[in-house]
């Protein structure tokens, strides 16, 4: 789920960067150091919408690189159990396969695939129902529920299931 | 009666689940000490109580106390039973054996202060019917969604074993487990080949092939849901049953015997026990003798108000809908309470006698005819035996020409007698129909035996139609 939400982080800026374009630099050194991270507190920070202020700055001592505090605003996503999401399959293996959506690795077991779909080994490993109609392979676009999370602090891992009502391949680039 | 279903459902619910309850046994089981089934046998006394002290209960299940507190404490903790536990004197048991004398802890302390005895922790126990039922439902509906979730492989996180070192992981370890080598998890130990550990049977049957295994696990769980259904559907009967109806509360032990004072005590009203009155005066600072009768919410919601209001005013509820109920049961519990019912029962008996004879002197008014009519009889086939004359009907008429003033004379005799007389009279009563005809002596029936009353019982009749037909 995405979340438009405000954070604060203290901004470390060298003191070559120090001028007119101060705040610009500012601002886009926390893109660079922010988007893309994840936080198990808030999820995925996807992207920086706006800042909100940015406090007096500190020089530290000895070396000479300021600290801001800066407030900003950002979109950010968290996977919840239950959940249910659009992912790309990266990895097949018998055990079952691995997907991404956006930042978020999401893995299927294989018993929480449909049980009328077979493990294929050979040159592209797949999934495949036993009429050959659907098929489950690297770059498949399927739908999918989360039915676990695992939290860390700086990591989310989640595991899904398309074995329930409108789960499963929504696109197969493959066959098109 | 609406406890009988209720009842009902605990025995199901007893013989569903806790037929074989072994766990509140400690120490490991003898032939001896195999106590399966206790539990059972427990429950079903508990339905045919209220409150109950938990002593009376062992001794009257035969039951070792401490066996029968480990079984109630199980039963605690599954929240099927209410326990209360309470210093108490000796005459404070007393009462509650009574269970007429609304006594708390405060008015008992304040009685202590003479009489200087020992204090005694004494246990009640008793069914919570509202929370069984809870219990229960609840109870089957994790039962259902378990297998339901097995059955559709819902929610469950795939677990896998390392078969070299025994170290286990789960899917969420998976990223970490993928190697890149071939499609296999691998032991982060070890390097083993991990396999997934559905549960014991699919361990076992592993070299079948996963997937055979696991439509044979399927298959296995949809046949214990089939069962279950079909095994428990008496049960689900009995709380679809249920739902629709109040449960009996039986409030805290504290209402409860309160209740049954007061209940008892609008029961005796007629006749008055000055032990109980004493007792209600000296423990029950509070008597509430008419709570039961009256119904006065206010009342009863101020009596308990320490309580909290829910719990007061579904005992108010509780009293209003079953006063009578109350009364009966509430005398139906230890020995000692039923030493009371019986002295209730005598008491009720008495006043029943009395009412009966009332009742029979209602009908004594009309059927006081009758009893004269019958002794008239009497006085007249002691006569006919005597006699033996041919003019009988002549006679008849002389004396019912004469009699008819000494109609009222009966009426004052003693209630006592003419119930007695009514028992040995009973197979007299087809006699009934027949006018009232007033007897000369009592006397003379009295000589008479029955016997031979009998025999010309049958001319009797014709008399009375010819009697009629005057």
């Amino acid at each position: 789920m995405f979340f438009h939400i405000v954070l604060e982080r203290n901004m470390q800026l060298h003191p070559r960067h120090f001028g007119r374009n101060l705040r610009e630099n500012l601002v886009s050194k926390l893109m660079k150091d922010v988007e893309g991270t994840c936080s198990g507190r808030h999820g995925f920070v996807v992207a920086i919408t706006g800042i909100e202020n940015v406090g007096k700055g500190l020089i530290r001592d000895g070396t000479g690189f300021v600290t801001f505090p800066v407030k900003y605003q950002c979109v950010v996503f968290r996977p919840f159990k239950g959940e249910i999401l659009e992912a790309v399959v990266t990895m097949v293996n018998k055990m079952g396969f691995f997907a991404e959506a956006g930042p978020v690795q999401i893995f299927v077991s294989n018993h929480l695939i449909p049980d009328d779909m077979e493990f294929q080994s050979g040159d592209i490993p797949n999934y495949t129902t036993s009429d050959g109609s659907v098929k489950i392979q690297k770059d498949t676009e399927v739908r999918l529920k989360i039915i676990g999370t695992r939290v860390d602090a700086t990591e989310i891992f989640c595991i899904g299931t398309i074995k329930d009502d409108f789960l499963g391949v929504i696109n197969d680039p493959a066959a098109v | 009666m609406s406890i009988e279903p209720f009842n009902r459902l605990v025995k199901l619910t007893a013989r569903a689940f806790y037929d074989d309850i072994t766990k509140m046994e400690s120490q490991p089981k003898t032939g001896r000490s195999d106590n399966r089934g206790i539990a059972v046998v427990v429950l079903d006394a508990l339905t045919r109580r209220q409150w109950v002290r938990e002593e009376d209960l062992a001794k009257e299940l035969k039951l070792h106390l401490k066996q029968l507190r480990r079984i109630l404490r199980f039963f605690e903790e599954e929240k099927l039973v209410t326990r209360e536990h309470r210093k108490e004197t000796a005459k404070g048991a007393k009462i509650y054996s009574a269970a007429v004398a609304a006594t708390g802890d405060g008015q008992q302390t304040g009685k202590e202060g003479e009489e200087k005895i020992k204090l005694h922790t004494h246990s009640y126990c008793c069914l919570d019917y509202a929370q069984i039922y809870d219990v229960v439902r609840y109870r089957l509906h994790r039962m259902k969604k378990t297998l339901k979730d097995k059955l559709e492989d819902k929610n469950t996180v795939q677990e896998y074993i390392c078969p070299n070192c025994g170290k286990r992981y789960n899917a969420l370890d998976a990223l970490r487990l993928v190697s890149m080598e071939d499609e296999y998890f691998h032991c982060e130990r070890c390097n083993g080949v991990l396999v997934p550990e559905n549960d014991k049977l699919v361990a076992q049957e592993v070299g079948d092939g996963d997937d055979n295994a696991r439509r044979r696990q399927r298959e296995n769980v949809k046949d214990q849901l089939e069962r279950m259904e079909a095994q428990l559907k008496p049960l689900n009967d009995q709380l679809n049953r249920v739902k629709e109806l109040a449960v009996p509360e039986f409030g805290s032990l504290q209402e409860w015997e309160a209740r049954a004072t007061a209940a008892a005590r609008a029961a005796n009203s007629s006749a008055n026990d000055p032990s109980k009155s004493s007792q209600g005066l000296g423990y029950g600072g509070t008597p509430m003798p008419f709570l039961g009768e009256t119904k006065v919410e206010v009342t009863f919601s101020g009596v308990e108000g320490k309580e909290g209001g829910v719990k007061s005013e579904s005992a108010s509820m509780d009293v209003k809908l079953m006063p009578p109920w109350m009364i009966k049961e509430g005398m139906n519990l230890t020995t000692e309470q039923r030493g009371e019912l019986k002295q209730e029962a005598k008491m009720d008996g008495s006043s029943g006698q009395v009412d009966s004879s009332d009742d029979k002197k209602s009908t004594v008014q009309n059927g006081e005819g009758q009893n004269i009519q019958e002794e008239y009889f009497k006085a007249y086939y002691a006569a006919l035996l005597k006699q033996r004359q041919e003019a009988v009907e002549a006679a008849k008429r002389q004396e019912s020409l004469n009699m008819p003033d000494f109609d009222d004379l009966p009426s004052n005799r003693q209630v006592g007698m003419k119930s007695k007389r009514e028992d040995d009279e009973a197979d007299n009563d087809f006699e009934w129909e027949q006018p009232p005809i007033s007897g000369n002596a009592s006397e003379s029936y009295k000589v008479n035996d029955l016997n031979a009353e009998a025999e010309p019982s049958g001319d009797d009749d014709d008399d009375g139609v010819d009697w009629e037909s005057d």
